[in-house]
């Protein structure tokens, strides 16, 4: 028999995460669609399910410490609004699917499902976020890219929940965002391209790259970026055919029903190209 | 941007707004049970074994076993099965139905069902034809003899899927011997005499109603017999109401889709750069049985030359069977095929010699009197030229052109089409026979009575003005209710862009003859049976003569920015001009036209279905792309009058005139911004890329 | 068994229903409404589309549970007021539906929007509907009729 749980309290679910095996549903826009059944039938679930999105104590967005915290269940639709939220992970909301299910979307959700072609997976990537995972026995906060390990496959444990994403607050002289989707609305990113600069007149003091969609997670090498901080702009653009190849080699796309590597492949180099050619 | 005083208020709209129209699925009757459908999971293959769980009390299994009359689905030919017997030849074939009153017993049944299949090599691509038609106009050998310049294109078009909002499904019950079928359909006597076929009842025994329909264009027209088959076979066997309503991946990839097509084309040219001949050879995979294919064939056949008259022509075309989805209707029947085809040709060749496009085409655009691609007759005026002008003002095409020549991402397309009304050839006379009735009762109220259905394209409004109108009756005094087949006679399907001229214009001189012989009071009937006009005379075997009695024709605008990075399409504008004959309500033809354009250029850019070893690699809305409200671009469009003397008040057809144009125009649009040809649709960006040899 | 209250149309509900079910075959099968339909199961197409705390939602990938102690109002209770008038007759004059099944998700989706934002601009309103797909109108008619409701419905939103 199957038990489904929805509790009152942060620490109620922490209790019952603590005892039992559950399956998180957040918003649902993921998992009701993953694993739905026919039509008049409930979702093949298969296991214990425990309902956190209506979880006050998990939906808010505030500052402090420097960072921008965010409940892991603050609807999408809620955090565009905010005025803190930083306008790289506005702007990925802006386009991501469609009000109805920006109004029942959360991170917890996306970051749980972990899903190759995530947009805000792409924005945590670049702006550094932190995930704070709770359980019983206390709280681990890990960088995002620790937390997601494959497609769909993440480290956190069957006793954790995702809390908070805490966002280093941050200034940015350039900041990009492109979904490349098959349509201008309510569509999974074929390929998605995040850029944050930050400059000194013409020196370049941080500038991170990210890449969604053409791996089984984001694609972001602080390597690469080590080798970029610190140059110039021109010579920056000097660079600019091992950028091109480096970044080639760490992007893996794939041909499926929504796209080709190839496109892939050359839609994410003539991004970056243009990034370095005339947006940096 | 329409005028509001020539449309009448819709009659169904508040029940639609309010929630509380009943669509099929919405209905429930007492006691329904559920049947889901088991399908091959195999492209081709042998059913080798069968095992059924032990079933709980109450539910059933229905198959080829239970079939009273006949196996097949009545359409043209017999070789569409209502559920398969020791073959299967496509992913999804239905293979029988499982019946109940629990989903989840039904689903667990299903899961437990062992069927066990021999898999034989299948067949894809264009190497089985199953149909083969052609025809010819003058001497098209030797206008290739005597060509300064011959040049030959091919042009490839893929699967469209109709994508209506409310999936496929039926609701049937049993009252005593008879059965009565509630559908979501387009043509309730397609569906009676399907049933009647499958199950050899006599014809009073099968009763088909009409509720509202949420979409259809075409995927509804003849599909919904396969279901109606086996939902009748069901109920009489098992003798309860029976609900089956399509998933919609169920729906996305077992029903039928528009016709993947490969068109051949070959142009003479003379010394004048004139097109005096021209050799066209149509591939068109119909899937795994014919089912309307060889009707689609026609039309595209037909279609060939598009707007312009070629004076020596030969066309053949081939239906390929292949183990695949059957393709079937989907609004333009074969015609958005060629008009891409036309149209890219016919803008290809000049670009090819250096010539001004736009004049190249206008110099061959069709006029009243010339002969058609069938040797019939463009009997009525034909007011393109004009249109094209309004066309090119209101969009400021011209300017455009120049604007963007040596701009690679902004672009400028024009289209030119025209849409044959009514069945293709004689089968309004040979086959349908439409047939209208008007019942007054003794209170004087006036009932409409025809099969033709209401699927969003306001038929019930229109032919209910054409009614009250003719007879000079305020509205409320005409009744235009679903249709029942136990009620209304057959007036044919709606399908193939009738229902307005052909229904509508029988409509008129019944309600003209009921008005001129009105007794008050008194209960009166008038049924008016269609006569094809003397003039059309039309050979089927030949494929020769008159094969429309009207002509609707159009001028589709479309322009378009391409991004140089991602090679992704926006549409920035749209602009239409239509002849229609006459339109009856502007609302109505407008909302035609609005939809009707975003279906067609969607058709040329954006939808994507494939098939890779008979698989369909889209199979719901996530995957399949249909534009959004963001997609869409502002229209304009201008209607003009030209009216066609058999239409009531001069109306011809429009539902598929204003579909057929928008692939050619978007794809023009494309190439001027690229300045490379397109052959080829959807002109995704990953094509796009392609062309532009950035690989 | 758990228990789930919330208020739908405006009356408390208490359920002993599997929370996991989806909020549109609740609402279609145990409540009878069926003016929310089912497109797709997907979350694409929008015509199950519901208010949840006045904001649009798609009732086919929510679960039962997650609406409790919430508000859901569906089309048939909405259809009551005012609003949904303007609307309404916004729709009829501007060709707004023509099939018919997508309006009841298209008429929630510019509630939704008006709620938050009575004087949307025309992109506003086309990301407003983005989530609710028509196949018969091309869309145009129908960002028309939401313009015409905002303009005529002035003080109600």
């Amino acid at each position: 028999m199957v038990r489904h749980i929805i509790p009152k309290t942060l620490q109620e679910a922490l209790t019952y995460l603590s005892e039992g095996t559950f399956k998180i549903m957040a918003g649902g826009t993921d998992l009701m669609i993953q694993k739905r059944s026919t039509a008049g039938l409930p979702p093949k679930i298969g296991q214990d399910v425990i309902y956190l999105f209506n979880l006050a104590e998990l939906r808010y967005v505030s500052r402090g410490d420097g960072y921008l915290k965010i409940g892991a269940m603050t609807p999408l639709e809620d955090i565009y609004h905010h005025p803190d939220t930083p306008e790289l992970l506005k702007k990925v909301i802006y386009e991501m699917a469609s009000p109805g299910i920006r109004h029942m979307a959360t991170m917890a959700g996306n970051i749980g499902n972990a899903s190759p072609a995530g947009d805000s997976l792409v924005a945590l990537y670049v702006l550094d976020a932190r995930i704070k995972l709770q359980s019983i026995s206390g709280e681990r906060i890990l960088p995002i890219s620790d937390v997601i390990i494959g497609v769909r496959k993440t480290i956190i444990r069957p006793d954790e929940l995702i809390a908070e994403i805490l966002i280093p607050v941050d200034n940015f002289n350039v900041i990009v965002w492109r979904k490349v989707g098959g349509r201008r609305a309510d569509a999974i990113s074929k390929v998605s391209f995040a850029a944050l600069i930050k400059r000194n007149a013409e020196v370049i003091k941080d500038i991170r790259i990210a890449f969604g969609a053409v791996s089984p997670t984001v694609v972001r090498s602080r390597q690469i970026e080590a080798e970029l901080n610190g140059k110039s702009i021109t010579e920056l653009r000097n660079m600019l055919p091992s950028i091109l190849e480096k970044y080639a080699t760490a992007i893996r796309p794939i041909d499926d029903q929504r796209s080709s590597a190839h496109y892939r492949r050359q839609v994410a180099s003539n991004m970056l190209r243009h990034l370095i050619e005339k947006e940096i | 941007m329409f005028d509001k005083s020539k449309s009448s208020p819709k009659i169904d709209h508040d029940e639609k707004c309010s929630g509380s129209a009943r669509y099929v699925s919405d209905i429930q009757i007492d006691g329904m049970l559920f049947a889901k459908t088991v399908r091959s999971p195999i492209t081709k293959g042998i059913i080798r074994s069968i095992a059924i769980p032990a079933l709980p009390d109450g539910y059933y299994i229905v198959d080829h076993h239970d079939i009273l009359s006949q196996n097949f689905v009545k359409m043209i030919y017999k070789d569409w099965p209502v559920f398969a017997v020791d073959e299967v030849n496509y992913i999804g074939e239905p293979i029988m139905l499982v019946v109940g009153p629990d989903k989840a017993v039904l689903e667990t049944i299903i899961a437990n069902i062992k069927i066990g299949y021999e898999e034989t090599e299948p067949t894809f691509g264009f190497t089985k034809s199953a149909v083969t038609k052609g025809f010819k106009k003058g001497d098209v050998e030797s206008a290739f003899s005597k060509a300064k310049t011959i040049i030959e294109e091919t042009f490839e078009t893929g699967y469209q899927e109709q994508a209506y909002i409310e999936p496929q499904g039926m609701l049937g019950y049993p009252e005593g011997d008879k059965i009565t079928l509630i559908g979501s359909i387009q043509c309730p006597y397609y569906v009676k005499n399907a049933v009647l076929n499958c199950l050899g009842y006599p014809e009073d025994q099968v009763r088909v109603i009409q509720p509202p329909v949420g979409g259809a264009f075409g995927g509804k027209e003849e599909f919904p017999s396969t279901i109606a088959c086996q939902l009748a076979t069901a109920i009489a066997k098992i003798k309860q109401p029976i609900k089956l309503i399509f998933e919609r991946e169920e729906d996305m990839l077992v029903t039928t889709k528009r016709h993947p097509s490969i068109t051949k084309m070959r142009a003479a040219l003379d010394s004048d750069n004139r097109v005096i001949g021209l050799s066209a050879e149509v591939s068109i995979d119909g899937g795994a049985y014919i089912g309307l294919s060889g009707v689609v064939l026609s039309r595209a056949l037909i279609a060939v030359t598009g707007a312009y008259t070629i004076p020596n022509l030969t066309a053949n075309g081939n239906v390929y069977i292949t183990n695949t989805v059957p393709t079937g209707a989907f609004r333009g029947f074969g015609a958005p095929q060629m008009m891409f085809a036309i149209e890219m040709m016919m803008n290809h060749i000049p670009k090819r010699l250096g010539l001004d496009p736009l004049e190249f085409r206008l110099k061959h655009l069709a006029k009243q009197g010339d002969l058609t691609s069938t040797s019939g007759l463009f009997r009525d005026p034909i007011i393109m030229p004009k249109m094209i002008d309004k066309a090119i003002q209101i969009s400021d095409y011209k300017q455009k052109m120049e604007k963007y020549a040596h701009d690679a991402t902004r672009g400028i397309g024009m289209s030119f089409f025209l849409h044959g009304c009514g069945f293709t050839g004689s089968g309004e006379t040979t086959i349908i026979k439409a047939k209208v009735k008007l019942r007054k009762d003794e209170h004087d109220q006036v009932y409409v009575l025809v099969a033709a259905v209401d699927m969003g394209q306001g038929c019930r409004t229109s032919l209910h003005r054409v009614v009250y109108q003719t007879m000079d009756l305020p509205p409320q005094q005409v009744t235009f209710d679903y249709p029942d087949t136990d009620d209304v006679p057959d007036s044919g399907p709606t399908v193939a862009s009738r229902t307005m001229m052909i229904v509508g214009g029988l409509l008129a001189r019944a309600s003209l003859k009921l008005k001129q012989t009105w007794k008050p009071g008194i209960k009166q009937e008038i049924i008016e049976q269609y006569v094809q006009p003397s003039y059309v005379v039309w050979d089927e075997d030949k494929l020769q003569g008159d094969a429309y009695p009207a002509y609707s024709w159009g001028v589709n605008v479309v322009e378009v920015s391409v991004c140089p990075l991602t090679y992704q399409v926006k549409l920035e504008g749209i602009w239409s001009v239509y002849d229609v004959g006459k339109t009856i309500d502007e609302r109505i033809v407008i909302g035609q036209a609005d939809g009707g354009i975003a279906q067609g250029v969607a058709y040329g850019y954006l939808e994507v279905m494939e098939a890779k070893q008979g698989k369909l690699k889209q199979k719901n809305f996530t995957d399949y792309i249909i534009p959004t409200s963001l997609d869409m671009a502002p229209t304009e469009t201008v209607l003009y009058d030209n009216p066609f003397a058999y239409g009531p008040y001069g109306a011809k057809g429009v539902g598929e005139l204003t579909l057929v144009g928008g692939a050619p125009a978007v794809a023009m649009a494309i190439e001027n911004a690229i300045r490379r040809p397109i052959n080829r649709i959807p002109a995704t960006p990953e094509l796009i890329m392609e062309t532009l040899g950035h690989e | 068994m758990n228990k789930i209250t919330f208020t739908l149309n405006h009356q408390p509900v208490a359920l002993e229903l599997d929370p996991s079910m989806r909020l549109l075959d609740v609402l279609r099968d145990h409540f009878k409404l069926t003016g929310s339909k089912e497109g797709c199961g997907e979350g694409e197409c929008g015509a199950c589309s519901v208010l949840v705390n006045g904001r649009v939602v798609n009732s086919c990938c929510l679960p039962l549970g997650n609406v409790n102690g919430q508000e859901v109002v569906t089309i048939e209770e909405f259809a009551k007021t005012k609003r949904y008038q303007v609307l309404k007759d916004a729709f009829h004059d501007e060709g707004g539906s023509q099939c018919g099944i997508c309006t009841p998700g298209m008429i929630m989706a510019a509630e939704s929007l008006l709620n938050q934002n009575p004087h949307p601009s025309d992109e506003e309103i086309r990301i407003g509907l983005s989530g609710n797909l028509c196949r018969c109108t091309g869309y145009n008619m129908i960002v028309k009729a939401v313009h015409l409701a905002a303009k005529k419905g002035a003080g109600l939103w």
